[in-house]
């Protein structure tokens, strides 16, 4: 701001006063304590640094189907996946008469959820069935695995020029599944 | 060291310019990123250990946001539904709804602690308040799916079909 100084050369200003444009002599051997400043912008820099979080929580998005719809589905296009209550997973496709529900694993689930789904191409509905006692962290895991087979899956659709549709949905266990999950 | 003292030095001079720069420029940045704990979280009695996802990145809203807490006492062992909501006017309105059936010096609350019957009242309530809002399902990872599945019974038959689980980021 200092800059305009040569420019209007006015005489009459008094020396001495502050608006005098007179250029600032630098002060041989003048030292400020910055100490006490120092103190105190570590001390603000501690503070900040400990209260924030900079882990943020994210989110997983989920819908379930509303009350006044009833989606049909037809037994072939269906891929039902059981949690029992000790966290194995059974899964089989279509009917459970003709073919015998298979154990697997989480880590399992994401190759089974793709190919099944790519076999089937957009037809596929995948119904997950969790028993109410499995614990929490497994139910994230699950949809976890399910979720990044998702991504999967919609860059293989697209990269034949088609559109992901459908999910999985999760439904509620029905007693007839408790009955054949006790036999397995 | 060695015990011997330390004479001071006479016109020892240590620039502390470019220190005092970096450390002015850290402290800008972490007031800034410095995002201070809400109402909900002071009022909040237990500690959410969420469980870790990786699949999904997208971060939760500041507004319009209800979200529905399970967690655990760590006193009494307690599980519990916890329903609260971001903003204040939206509060106003589902708190004093008279189709809730709770205490009346509750409703000044900014997190309640909820049944099931409730609970699915309060979704209504917030559904006909705030069309906009969104849901978010911050769960403790112990507890069982019961609890999720008759939540999210209660959320179908509200009408609040989409919603969020909050999860940790997986390192």
């Amino acid at each position: 701001m200092g800059g305009g100084g040569s420019l209007g050369r006015e005489p009459k200003v008094k020396r001495g006063s502050f608006a005098t444009k007179r250029k600032k002599k630098k002060r041989v051997g003048f030292v400020l304590d910055m100490t006490p400043l120092v103190d105190i912008a570590f001390l603000l820099l501690t503070f900040f640094m400990l209260s924030t979080t900079l882990t943020t929580p994210q989110t997983m998005e989920m819908s379930v189907p509303p009350e006044t719809e009833n989606v049909e589905v037809k037994q072939s296009e269906l891929l039902t996946v059981l949690v029992r209550d000790d966290g194995q997973i059974f899964k089989y496709m279509g009917d459970k008469n003709t073919e015998k529900p298979q154990k697997i694993s989480v880590k399992e689930l994401r190759a089974v959820s793709v190919t099944e789904n790519m076999r089937m191409e957009n037809k596929l509905i995948m119904s997950l069935r969790i028993s109410p006692k499995v614990p929490y962290n497994l139910v994230i895991k699950i949809l976890d695995e399910l979720n990044i087979a998702e991504t999967e899956i919609t860059q293989r659709l697209s990269a034949k020029g088609m559109k992901r549709e459908r999910k999985f949905a999760l439904t509620p266990m029905t007693p007839e599944d408790v009955e054949d999950l006790k036999v397995l | 060291m060695g015990g011997r003292i330390k004479k001071k030095r006479p016109g020892f001079y240590l620039d502390m310019t470019p220190l005092v720069d970096i450390a002015f420029l850290l402290l800008t940045f972490f007031m800034f990123t410095a995002k201070f704990k809400s109402d909900t979280e002071n009022e909040q009695k237990f500690k959410i250990t969420r469980p870790v996802a990786s699949a999904d990145t997208s971060k939760l809203p500041d507004k319009d946001l209800a979200t529905i807490k399970i967690g655990i006492d760590s006193v009494t062992n307690d599980t519990s539904y916890y329903y609260s909501l971001s903003n204040e006017a939206d509060r106003k309105v589902v708190y004093s709804s008279d189709k809730i059936q709770i205490p009346d010096d509750m409703r000044q609350k900014v997190i309640l602690k909820v049944d099931i019957k409730n609970l699915e009242a309060l979704l209504r309530q917030t559904r006909m308040a705030n069309v906009r809002m969104k849901f978010a399902i911050d769960a403790d990872k112990r507890i069982t799916y019961k609890w999720i599945e008759d939540l999210m019974e209660a959320m179908r038959k509200s009408n609040a079909t989409i919603f969020n689980f909050v999860t940790d980021r997986q390192n």
